[in-house]
């Protein structure tokens, strides 16, 4: 096996940039922010938004808006995908983030 | 629903495997069961619930681990299915080709090792998306653009792996790749290029290093885990300039790439310049609801009025002018003048566009690196939610253009569906992308779907056009349309496939390579 420590180790050294991309225990916000904003933000170029607005009526389209959603349900749907959302891998949205995520969701 | 299990593997064996395997990387990064279910394909073809099923998946973080899992399922004939983050959803997301293939889950291992403003390029983990990266940049105010594809969340490695393009100068994506490690199938750990030679500083600065070179194998292709890559990142321009032309006619394809073409190789054209129809362009803002409410393609009329509400042709070319003003005023003029030529084409500028959601106000920021998920409203046209790409690539001429908008344009609507496509010109060659949107939870419509992409390939090679990347359920299909020779494409890949992967434990069936054991007389 060829010895690739040293190799990740000069790169630390010389380029001082190594980081991970996730932060360790975000906030129910700041994991929405990372993972749903871009389609479920206020606006009207948001994939989410706009479905559900068409589906369910305007005054559901804005998940952060909506008062009606069981924490369950939205671990449900994040992790089987509905219609055109695919379901999100526990290896990047992790279960702990999730269910921060399903609570700040499902207030 | 019991998962899969992989081809010659008792469910003994697939439980060692895991128990293996979460001794390397922890219990909490191996899913099985339930928990396996988001590695599933969200929009399948297939009508059945088992094609394409993983069975379980494994994260690993570092490259260490990766070598320990791929000892382990070489030890247990475990097969894996390689993803960096499994968000190539218009080809399969993280499913794999083989039913019961444990997906080898790459997105945890997600760092930037190194950004160089001085050079541009960025060296980066499978598990770092556009997002990620772009975000990076932002923090760090440094003076880079990226090049993305439309939706932002996949992997930066990944899309370059899969030949994914973006819409700047530097949007062909495996082309700005620049140096790998790979992790080979006995877990052998190799560098491409200059970083084979022990302390060279220009690993992501040239491609080639010294002999044959190789990291072109490893792209589409199950010989290898490629564990890092460098990617070249454009520096931000002193000025940036998109705009929009749009022409009336459908017929208006032949002309527009007979135009395009000498513009792109000329370099007056400098971007990943794409030529959208008006579907694809409408659905990313409405639905087809709001237009016709009876079933099969929308009619003509609908056509004419969503060009009105949207402002929009029958054909959208979208481009941008990248450098000092004096250069981009020269440039435009020079392709103003060029596409005037076409009667009713019409010229807009981002300030021309008042309503907003707008294409081009959307596509200006596409076109400048800002990764996005706009595009996914397309998957909203019929509220389906489906959707796969037919992407056959051929000379950028006129009459290739109009011969295979007629030819998949005809097909799609016979099936009764709308034709969602694009033009893209990356240089000398013209990718034409078709997007069928369809509804996932429809039986009829997954079957109709089935028919016409096979019919698509079977015509399209017949006449010459081969697909350029395609959905894991079609991989057979598209390499038996690259059979020159009795094959001996394929033949070689096979040989390279046994020579770096004895036991064929990665990615069984990628881009039709199948291991010695699963090859049962292909091709």
């Amino acid at each position: 096996m060829k010895p690739i420590v040293p190799i990740v180790s000069t790169l630390l050294l010389t380029c001082g940039v190594m980081r991970p991309a996730i932060a360790a225990e975000p906030s129910g916000k700041e994991v929405f922010q990372q993972y749903c904003s871009h389609c479920h933000s206020p606006g009207d170029d948001q994939p989410g938004t706009l479905q559900l607005g068409k589906t369910r009526g305007k005054d559901k389209a804005l998940l952060t808006a909506r008062t009606d959603l069981p924490p369950a349900y939205i671990t449900l749907i994040v992790r089987n995908g509905l219609r055109a959302m695919p379901p999100f891998a526990p290896s990047d949205l992790t279960d702990a983030k999730l269910e921060t995520l399903a609570q700040y969701l499902g207030r | 629903m019991a998962e899969a299990l992989p081809a010659g593997i008792s469910a003994r064996q697939l439980n060692e495997a895991l128990t293996r395997f979460r001794k390397i990387v922890g219990d909490s990064w191996v899913f099985s069961g339930e928990k396996a279910r988001s590695y599933h394909d969200p929009y399948p073809v297939a009508d059945d619930t088992q094609s394409h099923r993983a069975s379980a998946a494994v994260a690993p973080a570092s490259t260490e681990e990766v070598q320990q899992i791929a000892k382990i399922a070489n030890d247990l004939r475990i097969p894996l299915w390689v993803v960096s983050r499994g968000k190539n959803f218009a080809y399969g997301g993280a499913a794999p080709v083989l039913a019961g293939s444990v997906v080898l889950d790459l997105s945890r291992m997600n760092r930037i090792l190194e950004v160089s403003e001085k050079f541009g390029y960025a060296l980066v983990e499978p598990g770092v998306s556009y997002f990620d990266l772009y975000n990076y940049i932002q923090e760090k105010k440094l003076k880079l653009w990226l090049d993305v594809p439309d939706p932002g969340w996949g992997s930066v490695m990944g899309n370059a792996l899969d030949h994914g393009v973006g819409y700047t100068p530097y949007g062909d994506h495996f082309g700005m790749q620049c140096g790998m490690e790979v992790v080979l199938a006995t877990g052998e750990v190799v560098r491409t290029g200059m970083g084979a030679m022990p302390g060279s500083n220009a690993w992501q600065l040239f491609k080639y290093g010294f002999g044959p070179y190789v990291d072109g194998i490893f792209s589409q292709s199950n010989f290898g885990i490629v564990t890092k890559m460098g990617i070249w990142l454009m520096p931000e321009p002193p000025g940036y300039r998109p705009y929009m032309i749009t022409f009336p006619r459908e017929e208006d394809i032949e002309q527009v790439v007979e135009i395009v073409r000498p513009l792109k190789l000329g370099n007056v054209i400098q971007n990943g310049a794409t030529i959208r129809s008006l579907v694809l362009d409408a659905a990313i803002f409405s639905t087809k609801s709001q237009y016709f409410s009876g079933k099969g393609p929308i009619p003509d009329s609908a056509a004419r009025q969503i060009m009105a509400d949207h402002d929009i042709g029958m054909w959208n070319f979208c481009g941008a002018l990248y450098g000092p003003p004096p250069v981009t005023d020269a440039l435009w003029a020079a392709t103003r003048d060029a596409f005037s030529a076409i009667p009713g084409a019409k010229f807009y500028f981002p300030e021309d566009r008042r309503k907003s959601p707008d294409i081009l106000l959307h596509r200006a920021e596409t076109m400048r690196g800002v990764p996005k998920l706009t595009e996914f409203n397309f998957l909203n046209w019929n509220g389906g939610g489906g959707h796969v790409g037919f992407s056959p690539v051929s000379p950028s001429t006129g009459e290739d253009a109009i011969k295979q908008y007629r030819m998949v344009s005809g097909r799609v609507r016979e099936a009764g569906f709308d034709y969602m496509g694009l033009m893209a010109i990356g240089f000398k060659e013209l990718h034409h992308v078709t997007v069928i949107v369809y509804d996932q939870n429809d039986r009829d419509e997954r079957r109709r779907l089935d028919e016409l992409f096979r019919t698509m390939v079977r015509e399209a090679a017949a006449e010459g056009y081969g697909e350029y990347r395609t959905h894991i359920h079609y991989m057979d299909t598209i390499a038996g349309t690259y059979g020159w020779n009795d094959n001996a494409l394929m033949k070689m890949n096979q040989k390279i496939k046994d020579a770096l992967d004895p036991n064929g434990i990665l990615s069984a069936g990628k881009s039709g390579i199948w291991p010695r054991h699963l090859r049962g007389g292909k091709p």
